[in-house]
């Protein structure tokens, strides 16, 4: 067999060995390649950015334990970025699992502020926990007249103490939606259920697999640009000046994305070189 | 041992054990699917019922008896567990689906239609704007089945593939992306300083028990590509 056959038919545990190695060494020994921001992520931090001080924002948080470490170190500058602005964020979930990472990402945005900003649970920001009745009908429901499908927030106060819920009752008392969607491929939910019915405006945040599948949205206007995965992530962090481990973990997936590369260059390379020379 | 480094501990054992499984499949893999079936599992059961108890049968309690259809709702979805009962299961499911039908499309034309319709009609001023016009157009051509495969129509097809092939070419790669972020989550978080002296520890006790699976014949080996 030759060189060529032996490499095309490698077993495949080295190329995971090899991956894994080729991710792992930017983690162990940090390397900073340069980067630029993508038009998305400034669109989206542009419109957050935007949003009148002290707006009503309501925020989809869809981020798993497995999409988490990609989505999360963007969820926490986002919030952030809106208690600085003094934004009242009112923050859900349409799956069990977020729920805990949603209040995850509160308690490192809320480490991450100064004490000058204000931050107080059920004043500034409230997690309304789970919403069930699965996916878009719950968004419906929920969207359309909250306190029809909640009794009380994660940590069961009910939602009639809460100061920061008076007088907010559905979609229309709020001045943007930021829609955390990790892998849920829940976007068309926010946009179906809120954008095109009340009208509000919103912005996104998908894995980087979804980017594609959300284009049309951005050009259509119907979603202010997108926060895509770990380098979406990394972006905002960039963006407000917050840098934390989505930019450390942007630089793996460039080593990752090289290896990767290599192998699918010579992977074909190889496949033509036997062709030209007959063989199968 | 604080809470946080606990956590992470116990995640880089899970998470060697999961991705064991690119070994071949084996029993350390296989226990860590079933611990995390079975955990989740518990985690959706005991947090809808939770959802349940506080939005449906604390209200009815209060007199609201409208709560008592959901609740109804929600006990006929159990009579999925046996065979002779499925048929009061099929009921809640069909509702379900067909509100959540109803609701996606009493936007669906706007947001998904005419919204990219919209997005579509744009002026012939820049590169970017003939592309977007050009692609738009041919990649929906490619799907005309029902004209002849010759002539125009032909050279138009190839460019709607060409166009779809790029798509699909964006999309693989963002998926490849999408793979990676998802292991480096779990490195990030396996080699974290304070941990990480335990991950190696962990590995090799799993490289130790696979050796000796494999040597004794116990973990058949996998021998595919």
């Amino acid at each position: 067999m030759s060189i060529i056959d032996r490499l095309l038919n490698i077993d495949s545990r080295i190329i995971y060995l090899l991956l894994f190695l080729a991710l792992a060494f930017p983690i162990l020994y940090p390397v900073v390649l340069p980067m630029e921001v993508q038009q998305y992520s400034l669109t989206a931090f542009e419109f957050v950015d935007d949003i009148p001080d002290g707006s009503y924002v309501l925020f989809d948080g869809g981020n798993t334990a497995a999409t988490y470490p990609q989505g999360g170190p963007g969820m926490i500058v986002n919030i952030v970025h809106l208690l600085r602005k003094n934004c009242k964020v009112v923050i859900f979930s349409t799956s069990v699992e977020c729920v805990p990472f949603n209040q995850q990402a509160i308690d490192d945005a809320l480490e991450k502020l100064s004490s000058d900003v204000s931050a107080e649970n059920g004043v500034n920001w409230v997690n309304l926990g789970y919403i069930g009745g699965g996916g878009e009908s719950a968004v419906a429901a929920f969207v359309n007249d909250i306190r029809s499908v909640l009794e009380a927030d994660y940590f069961g106060t009910p939602i009639n103490d809460l100061p920061i819920m008076e007088g907010v009752n559905d979609a229309s008392d709020f001045a943007a939606v930021m829609w955390w969607g990790g892998s849920q491929g829940s976007i068309p939910w926010g946009i179906r259920q809120i954008v095109e019915p009340f009208g509000v405006p919103m912005t996104g945040q998908c894995t980087t697999n979804e980017v594609p599948n959300y284009s049309p949205y951005i050009s259509s206007g119907q979603l202010q640009g997108l926060i895509g995965g770990v380098r979406g992530s990394a972006e905002y962090e960039y963006l407000l000046n917050l840098p934390g481990p989505a930019l450390g973990q942007a630089m793996a997936t460039n080593f990752g994305g090289l290896l990767w590369m290599i192998a699918v260059v010579l992977g074909n390379a190889f496949y033509l070189i036997k062709r030209a020379r007959g063989e199968e | 041992m604080n809470a946080e480094i606990l956590g992470l501990l116990v995640g880089s054992i899970v998470s060697i054990g999961a991705y064991s499984v690119l070994i071949g499949d084996n029993p350390i893999s296989r226990v860590t699917e079933h611990l995390y079936t079975g955990i989740l599992a518990g985690y959706i059961l005991t947090t809808n019922w939770d959802y349940i108890n506080r939005n449906a049968v604390s209200r009815l309690s209060q007199g609201n008896f409208i709560y008592i259809i959901p609740i109804i709702l929600s006990l006929m979805l159990l009579g999925r567990l046996t065979p002779k009962y499925i048929w009061i299961f099929r009921y809640p499911i069909a509702l379900t689906v067909g509100a959540g039908l109803g609701l996606a499309i009493r936007t669906t034309v706007v947001a998904d239609l005419l919204g990219q319709i919209k997005a579509t009609i744009l002026p012939l001023n820049s590169i970017n704007n003939i592309v977007m016009i050009i692609g738009t157009l041919t990649a929906i051509a490619y799907f005309l089945w029902s004209t002849k495969y010759e002539g125009t129509y032909a050279q138009v097809n190839k460019v709607g593939r060409f166009f779809l092939l790029i798509a699909f070419g964006v999309t693989y790669g963002q998926t490849v992306s999408f793979r990676f972020e998802l292991v480096i989550g779990r490195l990030v978080a396996m080699l974290d300083p304070r941990i990480a002296i335990y991950t190696y520890i962990f590995i090799a006790v799993a490289a130790i028990i696979l050796a000796i699976g494999y040597r004794t014949g116990k973990i058949p080996w996998y021998t595919g590509r």
